[in-house]
């Protein structure tokens, strides 16, 4: 027997990223996939970020293949933090999210912060729900990784050139980097940003509270009127 | 790189069509592939080798076929064939677009013998 079906194949993983999307509304914060290769600098994001945001509270959800450390790191300044170690896998599924959700108290919460697998190619693929994509590359990767792993840069809201501090000391063409992203989407937003010298914090900062703004505060808004 | 984490969430829709039909052993299955996700077909048929292991579709051949890529800009709504690395639209010179085709990996058939009444 030959059945014909139309089914995409990541579409069980999509229908549970729906469900958390859902969630995330219901509870009023707005989440955030953090993506990047390992090493450019999430957690150290993260560390400087959400202290910095406060009186506004941060959940971190934290994807490794192996240790806490990631979450230990965080688990001072964030309101609470769960730790995912993923085994072999190299990206986070959505159902997992979802498990980590009965976990963490939602409605205290402004923000959640998802570090996903340091990975740039599978992570794309696996909706968790987030309502924003964040891709970090850090100026050592090099300036030839936008044209490497268009697809990942294909799907951001933002692009964040982390480490930028080391701009003095190696060869990235900047105006490169820009104009491959340009080339896959007008609409992604970039900022240049260190977390050694505080440079481009402000407008990270004021990016993530106008998007916390226009999804959330708008609603409550509407709520309360 | 991500053809395994693909096929795992394959097998697992395989199985699931599978059962629906009451289908107990997959000899074929069919996908299309889309230009834009570059799924390398060898190493494709790899990661599927894996992970039917031990299930319904241990014996089962894959079959890819991939789609071409179609893009739609938002701005003047001209459709286009973008590249990986390249969405600009022709006329506008600007990467505002939807993609229409090329951006999925579909399941389209699952083959195999039924369970004997
Ligand atoms: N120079 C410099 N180093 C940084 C910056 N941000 C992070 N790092 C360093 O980069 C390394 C990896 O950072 P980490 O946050 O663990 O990266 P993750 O794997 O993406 O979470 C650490 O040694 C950090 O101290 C930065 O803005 N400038
Ligand atoms: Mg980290
Ligand atoms: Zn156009």
């Amino acid at each position: 027997m030959k059945v014909k079906v139309v089914k995409r194949v990541l579409d069980a993983n999509n229908e549970i990223a729906r469900k958390n999307r859902e969630i995330f509304q219901k509870a009023g914060l707005i989440a955030l996939n953090l993506i990047s290769s390992p090493g450019s600098g999430k957690t150290t994001l993260l560390e400087e970020t959400i202290p910095a945001l406060k009186p506004q509270k941060s959940l971190v959800i934290v994807g490794d293949l192996q240790t806490a450390r990631d979450a230990e790191r965080v688990q001072e300044c964030a309101l609470d933090v769960v730790q995912i170690n993923t085994g072999m896998s190299c990206h986070l599924y959505a159902n997992q999210i979802t498990e980590s959700l009965s976990d963490l108290p939602l409605k205290e919460a402004d923000y959640l912060f998802i570090e996903n697998v340091g990975n740039m190619v599978c992570p794309g693929e696996f909706d968790l729900g987030e309502n924003l994509k964040v891709i970090l590359l850090s100026i050592p990767e090099g300036d030839d990784k936008v044209a490497k792993y268009p697809t990942i840069f294909r799907a951001a809201d933002l692009v964040l050139l982390t480490k930028s501090d080391l701009l003095s000391v190696l060869k990235f063409d900047m105006v490169r980097v820009k104009e491959d992203i340009a080339r896959l989407n007008a609409n992604v937003s970039i900022l240049e940003i260190s977390c050694q010298t505080g440079e481009g914090m402000a407008d990270w900062l004021k990016w993530l509270k106008d998007c916390h703004q226009k999804d959330i505060g708008a609603k409550a808004k509407f709520f309360t009127e | 790189m991500h053809e395994m984490s693909i096929a795992e969430s394959l097998i697992e829709q395989i199985i699931s069509v599978a059962k629906e039909n009451s289908i107990v052993c997959v000899d074929e299955v069919e996908i299309e592939t889309g230009y834009l996700k570059q799924i390398i077909p060898d190493v494709m048929q790899e990661a599927f080798k894996a992970v039917i292991k031990g299930t319904i579709a241990e014996n089962a051949v894959l079959k890819i076929t991939e789609i071409s890529a179609l893009a739609k800009c938002n701005l003047c709504k001209e459709e286009f064939t973008p590249e990986l690395d390249n969405f600009l639209c022709p006329k506008c010179i600007k990467a505002d677009v939807v993609t229409l085709k090329g951006d999925d990996i579909i399941l389209k058939a699952v083959i195999g013998k039924e369970e004997k009444p």
